[in-house]
């Protein structure tokens, strides 16, 4: 919700704190700050702050109004607020609407005014019109600016009517299977008895606590309007206000559900601003009715149960000013000697205070979190049980760790499967997935690219997760998936499958069934199993032990190129004295003399052979850059640098 | 051969095990539940009502109502938005006093970018039992971050919400001169309790909940969340 810092500063007397420091201190006492923005005036000097404060459901039955806020800020800083609420402004006009509740249930309260506009003496004062603009609410007409003022003011949702366009009565109703209402902003829809309105005698005028019709709207002509303030069940404004798409401020509101006790409040409040703005305006008799009024919480509160819960001993007479400044009567109902309780009597608009829990959260977070020394709880003394499923998950990550599996962690959200979500967020991520295989296949093929790379011959990853099947449920599984890079004789992608199956067997003391999915593309292999058929034969140790905990790798990551690497493979022959790191040092150089030696990523020996009195060495290099695609022409001339230092060793390059 | 070299652990699990080493040497227990939950266990068990504004406070991933899907007795389902409903199963099966730790994939639906992905990690902790306060929860989560991110850390509370817990505070650490954002946590709500009939005069809790894929980033140093879940071994390989 927006804040603007000037229209707070009106509650007050004395000079509040600067916006930058309320948003310093809301924080660490009431509510979550966004962000701050200066507001702007035609010419561009700074004449505002605005605070963008995040209010949670608790605290939004109050204090999503300038009001509530201004409300926190005098809990926070001890100062109090001076700014009075209009009281009823006297009957000018003998008129009164006729309001007919039918439906109690969803409309607890709902009062009317009619309204004479004086028009001539129109006079909306500039900061007013500021204070809307600097929290985003574009002038509309002066009525509903006016409202709107309220609204945000006091937190009281208002609505006008054209008076002279009410055809009779005003009857608050579920709505008839299929009535129409044209909206506001000219959309028509249809209505079913779920939906409640606000209608005359001819039918809807406006969809209850959302949004206005069009038929009784506030036009240019007006010259008489009725003022509504009331106030509706939560739910139901929730309910329709979602199925048609009409959420508004005011449904925001009503939805959080605000006391019926500041109806009349805000009826008060527009009568005094439309009296001040249009001198001359006559008000007619308010109609109130007031079929489900609202109940005072009275909470009985041990204040020991201040320092049970916040481990803090916080002074009763301190406890007692913070409720007292939150407008909660503090009296004594039950006292024995040294101890007491109280008898807490709740302000109307503090639905969110009920339970003793929550006078514990509002004493400290005004006394103050900081005050809380952490302290640990008693030790325990059993061991801790193990949890056989996730002994047997990390049992299994540890030993094919250890055999030079890397693990992986893939998307549960995939293309297909028997399992739908309903509004998903791409095509392709609709259906909970019904296997790892799918997924782990992809991801060996995507990491197969970058063997070269990562100086890798073969890839070898696993995945633990859960899958979703329409026949089985949810369960979870394991999958390999392998692809072997280097060409070795006689050995293939499933031997290494097989290997891993049977490793498992041995270390977990079980037996495995293996059944292999190969693909034909490549020559990758991917098998998968459901480790809850494992469970029923696992021998669970009584302690974690067995399993590595803790040690985090301490390295720190290393950014990576998105861009394509090239391969460059080279070798040379040289006399036996020379070592491999001498060749090696040599092309060192020559890179670095094509200005190149930061495209290197990896380079490795991966061949060593001696023929007569000589031993070739072979290497392989990765180039890649972090800024672009590499050319072959780039890697070539690298190349040529190598090769003119390598001659003038008289070394003989393959 | 190169095969004899190790593989490396995911970043998640690696995580994982330190905070369970920590929390297993304070007595917790590993809890675990389904991520294809109930609208039960997910909302209603946690304080969460049907139409209640609280449950704008996460985007859902609801499952399609379908005949031929796995559904359990009319009840909506929904991929799990927290792990706080292994909190729910875990108390209706296990009398307190109770401490377990939950760690697991949680689903939200929202767009994805490079500190937003519609799946992550989170860790649960709940602690049940006759005296618990502010201060115990505040003593463990200092415990956590001091052996996670070294022993000058600070912890702190500000007041929050949250329908599971009361008082409820979003947790910050601050380290390396900055304040961050982990998580959220408070004392278990009453209701909460006796939702899976347990006296709520009797017994108290605490609960916290935070993502890892955060405290990942921050200890290991990358830079985008996506890199977690694409399976890419130039990210998984570097640790």
């Amino acid at each position: 919700m927006n804040i603007s810092h000037n229209w707070l500063q009106t509650y007050f007397d004395k000079k509040i704190p600067d916006a930058q420091k309320m948003a310093s201190l809301f924080p660490l006492n009431s509510f979550e700050i966004e962000g701050l923005e200066d507001f702007k005036d035609e010419k561009g000097k700074i004449i505002d702050t605005v605070i963008d404060a995040k209010i949670l459901p608790d605290r939004a039955h109050y204090a999503l109004s300038h009001r509530g806020i201004a409300e926190e800020v005098s809990f926070m800083t001890g100062l109090s607020i001076k700014k009075k609420l209009a009281g009823e402004l006297p009957v000018s006009l003998e008129s009164k609407p006729i309001i007919k509740i039918e439906n109690p249930e969803f409309c607890r309260r709902y009062i009317g005014r009619y309204v004479e506009l004086n028009k001539d003496r129109l006079n909306i004062p500039s900061w007013l019109k500021e204070h809307l603009n600097a929290i985003g609410q574009r002038s509309i007409n002066p009525i509903v600016d006016l409202t709107n003022y309220v609204m945000y003011d006091i937190g009281q949702p208002l609505h006008a009517f054209d008076a002279d366009k009410i055809r009779g009565r005003i009857i608050i109703r579920a709505a008839k299977e299929g009535e129409k209402i044209v909206l506001l902003d000219g959309r028509e829809i249809t209505l079913t008895p779920a939906d409640n309105v606000i209608a005359d005698d001819e039918g809807p005028l406006v969809v209850a606590g959302a949004k206005g019709g069009k038929r009784a709207e506030i036009s240019e002509t007006t010259k008489r309007i009725m003022i509504e303030s009331a106030n509706f069940d939560p739910t139901a404004v929730r309910r329709t206000s979602t199925k048609y798409d009409i959420r508004s401020d005011s449904s925001k509101r009503f939805e959080n559900e605000i006391t019926q006790e500041l109806a009349i409040l805000g009826m008060n409040e527009i009568c005094a601003l439309l009296n001040e703005m249009m001198p001359g305006s006559k008000f007619g008799q308010i109609a109130d009715e007031y079929p489900i009024k609202a109940e005072q919480t009275i909470i009985k509160f041990n204040p020991e149960y201040l320092e049970e819960r916040l481990s803090i001993k916080i002074p009763f007479e301190r406890a007692k000013e913070i409720l007292e400044s939150m407008g909660i009567k503090v009296s004594v109902y039950l006292s024995s000697g040294q101890s007491s309780i109280w008898s807490l009597t709740i302000p109307f608009e503090r639905l969110d205070l009920k339970i003793p829990e929550d006078i514990v959260e509002e004493i400290g977070r005004i006394y103050g979190y900081d005050k809380i020394t952490g302290i640990l709880p008693p030790k325990v003394k059993e061991a801790v049980k193990v949890l056989p499923i996730y002994f047997l998950s990390e049992k299994i990550k540890d030993i094919l760790v250890n055999n030079g599996f890397s693990e992986v962690s893939l998307y549960t959200l995939v293309e297909k499967g028997d399992i739908e979500t309903a509004k998903p967020l791409a095509k392709d991520k609709a259906f909970l997935r019904k296997n790892l295989t799918d997924g782990m296949i992809a991801c060996v093929e995507r990491n197969s690219l970058n063997a070269d790379l990562l100086g890798l011959q073969a890839i070898k990853i696993f995945e633990i997760g859960h899958i979703f099947s329409e026949k089985d449920g949810e369960q979870v599984h394991l999958s390999l998936g392998v692809s072997q890079i280097k060409k070795i004789k006689g050995f293939k992608s499933e031997n290494i499958i097989d290997e891993a199956i049977k490793l498992l067997s041995i270390e977990l003391g079980l037996v495995i069934d293996s059944k292999i999915k190969l693909l034909q593309k490549g020559n990758c292999a991917v098998w998968e199993i459901n480790l809850g058929d494992l469970l029923k034969d696992l021998k669970v140790p009584v302690s974690y032990k067995e399993i590595a905990q803790g040690n985090n790798s301490s390295n720190r990551y290393k950014k990576f190129s998105l861009y394509p690497f090239i391969v460059r493979d080279i070798a040379i022959f040289v006399p036996e004295s020379v070592k491999n790191e001498d060749v090696w040092q040599k092309i060192e150089q020559g890179i670095t003399e094509a200005k190149s030696l930061d495209l290197l990523v990896r380079h490795s020996l991966f061949d060593t052979f001696k023929k007569d009195e000589k031993v070739s060495y072979a290497f392989r290099m990765i180039f890649q850059s972090m800024e672009k695609t590499l050319t072959d022409d780039e890697a070539n001339k690298i190349m040529e640098a190598i090769y003119s230092l390598i001659k003038k060793e008289g070394w003989e390059v393959r | 051969m190169e095969n004899k070299e190790k593989g490396h652990l995911h970043p998640i699990t690696q995580i994982i095990r330190e905070i369970h080493s920590i929390f297993n040497d304070l007595g917790f227990e590993i809890a675990d539940g389904p991520e294809l939950e109930n609208e039960f266990h997910n909302f209603d068990a946690l304080n969460i009502p049907k139409d209640h504004p609280a449950r704008d406070m996460q985007d859902t991933f609801w499952i399609k109502e379908n005949k031929k899907a796995v559904l359990e007795n009319n009840e909506r389902m929904v991929l799990r938005t927290h792990t706080s409903s292994v909190q729910i199963r875990y108390l209706e099966t296990h009398k307190p006093p109770v401490r377990i730790i939950v760690p697991g994939k949680v689903f939200r639906n929202e767009a994805t970018d490079a500190t937003h992905e519609a799946q992550f990690y989170q860790v649960e902790m709940l602690y049940v039992d006759k005296n618990v306060s502010l201060a115990h929860l505040k003593g463990v989560l200092e415990t956590m971050f001091k052996k996670l991110f070294g022993d000058d850390v600070i912890v702190r509370f500000r007041p929050s919400f949250f329908s599971f817990t009361e008082p409820s505070v979003e947790v910050d650490m601050q380290w390396k001169g900055k304040w961050l954002e982990i998580g959220g946590a408070g004392l278990v709500h009453p209701n909460v309790f006796k939702s899976v009939n347990i006296n709520p005069d009797e017994w108290k809790g605490f609960a916290f909940g935070f993502g890892l894929d955060r405290i990942a980033m921050l200890k290991f140093g990358f830079d985008d969340v996506r890199f977690l879940y694409n399976g890419d071994l130039r990210l998984i390989n570097q640790f």
